[in-house]
């Protein structure tokens, strides 16, 4: 088998775990915000069931959360089946929104009150302290962690193959069992290497944008 | 580890299975309820029913020679690609191969994400709990894979007591070494897939690893990253055959596939595709 067939073939591999990538970050990004309005909620309720759901799924491996989702509604005789992709992607994008949401609590909880209170005596309204003040503040100061967990994320995907869903790792592992040859597993992580370079990157180029404001 | 995660899952899946069927009478699996839904419709199994009205059968498989891989123009072949296909226009539905991870064959069956496992599965009794086999169609046995340099070291299992073995997790090879006074005195690495186990001996973690023969075979040959290692026929193979696993209770399926399985034997078909793919020697029917 050719360089270039393997190539072409982890490329393919590739393509699902770019899919994986990109919807998640997409779809976590602002539903990990709508957690932690949950989980810094006045209302007591809201609060501790927001509370609970990050425990439980920070609290157990992404790997179990797949099969669970995948397998789980067939095991119980539910008429609804995910696609293997639909249930990688539901499982991640929960996953990593109560990731984010931390991150996100965390940012806001580090801007000092002074900063409300200088903003309600401008005559100010709550949100407009919040989208005008504080969040561009909270974004500058959460770029690392989530940088952090982002990386972790490209890295992650690789767990979609419990399930059969022939991601990257899974596509080199194809080309071993049928050729019985092992250089591709190796050739991955060049996949690996040169994508979160590409993302570090881009994240170094956002904290530089950033710099203006001195939080 | 993950096997143990599985387990608890598993179990946890099953509570929730027994809380859902109250009033099933037996209650000890997820097919009970869909056995309760054929009561209605007069007694008839519902499992062909279901297959059928689907029109399409999804198979189970994972990418291994001879079994089941893609050539190089990108179709997937092999003799049990090619078996499925002849048994499926016999039954008048499509097959869809859909890609495992073999050691979840029994999640996807019960989650209905396949419906046969059929990619030389050898039957067993611990796996003729969990599924329901149709006949069997080919012998198999199990084969020790060294380094080509130890090949002399090993001429009957008793030599290779205290070294370390791989293979994969519950497979035939891991029945072979429970059951053999030697070899279950190894250390035992548990491998995820066959492949693995092979991975094991070639980079030296493992002394040995007990895979599957024609798996070995096509495995190790030239060519390969695996030609430094040999394949020892040191085993005292008890009686193993290759058959195609479905749901418990999918009687009617499995008889209708026994069926067509019986029909191609008798054309002859069967034994031209064994042939194909250099298995016409562990055929076990119309040879």
């Amino acid at each position: 088998m050719s360089f270039w067939d393997v190539t072409r073939q982890l490329a393919d591999g590739f393509g699902i775990t770019l899919i994986i990538f990109g919807i998640t970050l997409v779809a976590s990004l602002p539903l990990g915000l709508i957690i932690t309005f949950g989980s810094m909620s006045k209302i007591p309720p809201i609060k501790w069931i927001t509370k609970v759901f990050v425990w439980i799924i920070r609290g157990t491996p992404l790997m179990l959360q797949i099969i669970l989702i995948f397998y789980g509604p067939g095991l119980m005789n539910w008429d609804i089946m995910l696609p293997r992709l639909t249930a990688v992607l539901v499982a991640f994008i929960i996953n990593y929104s109560c990731y984010f949401s931390e991150i996100y609590r965390g940012g806001i909880e580090s801007i000092s009150k002074g900063q409300y209170e200088a903003g309600q005596v401008l005559g100010m309204t709550k949100t407009q302290i919040f989208f005008k003040i504080v969040l561009f503040q909270v974004i500058k100061r959460i770029v690392p962690p989530m940088g952090n967990e982002i990386i972790t994320l490209v890295k992650d995907t690789s767990l979609a193959r419990v399930i059969a869903v022939t991601e990257l790792v899974k596509a080199a592992e194809n080309i071993i069992a049928v050729k019985s040859i092992l250089w591709p597993l190796f050739y991955v992580g060049a996949f690996y290497l040169l994508f979160s370079a590409l993302l570090t990157f881009l994240l170094n180029l956002a904290e530089k944008k950033m710099n203006y404001y001195s939080g | 580890m993950k096997k143990k995660i599985l387990s608890v899952l598993m179990g946890a899946v099953m509570c929730f299975g027994l809380c859902g069927c109250n009033g099933g009478e037996s209650g000890s699996d997820v097919n009970g309820s869909v056995d309760n839904s054929s009561s209605d419709n007069g007694g008839a199994s519902s499992d062909w029913n279901y297959i059928s009205g689907k029109g399409e059968i999804i198979i189970g498989i994972t990418q291994n020679v001879p079994m089941n891989y893609y050539g190089d123009d990108g179709e997937l072949i092999g003799f049990e690609t090619e078996f499925t296909k002849a048994v499926c226009e016999k039954l008048g539905v499509t097959p869809k191969f859909q890609e495992i991870e073999w050691s979840k064959k029994e999640f996807e069956l019960n989650a209905k994400t396949i419906d046969l496992v059929w990619n030389g599965l050898t039957v067993t009794d611990e796996r003729k709990e969990n599924m329901l086999f149709s006949k069997s169609y080919m012998k198999n046995k199990q084969a020790t894979v060294v380094k080509a340099e130890n090949a002399d070291k090993y001429p009957t299992t008793a030599e290779m007591a205290n070294i370390t073995i791989a293979f994969e997790s519950g497979s035939a090879g891991e029945n072979v070494i429970k059951a053999d006074e030697a070899l279950k005195n190894c250390k035992q690495v548990p491998n995820e897939a066959q492949k693995d186990a092979l991975l094991e001996v070639k980079s030296g973690t493992a002394d040995a690893c007990i895979i599957d023969f024609t798996m070995a075979k096509a495995a190790t040959a030239e060519g390969t990253d695996y030609a430094d290692l040999k394949v020892l026929e040191n085993i005292q193979n008890t009686d193993e055959e290759y058959a195609i696993g479905a749901r418990l209770g999918d009687t009617e399926t499995i008889a209708k596939i026994d069926a067509a399985i019986d029909e191609l034997a008798a054309e002859g078909k069967l034994l031209e595709i064994a042939k194909k793919y250099n298995l016409d020697d562990a055929l076990l029917l119309g040879a």
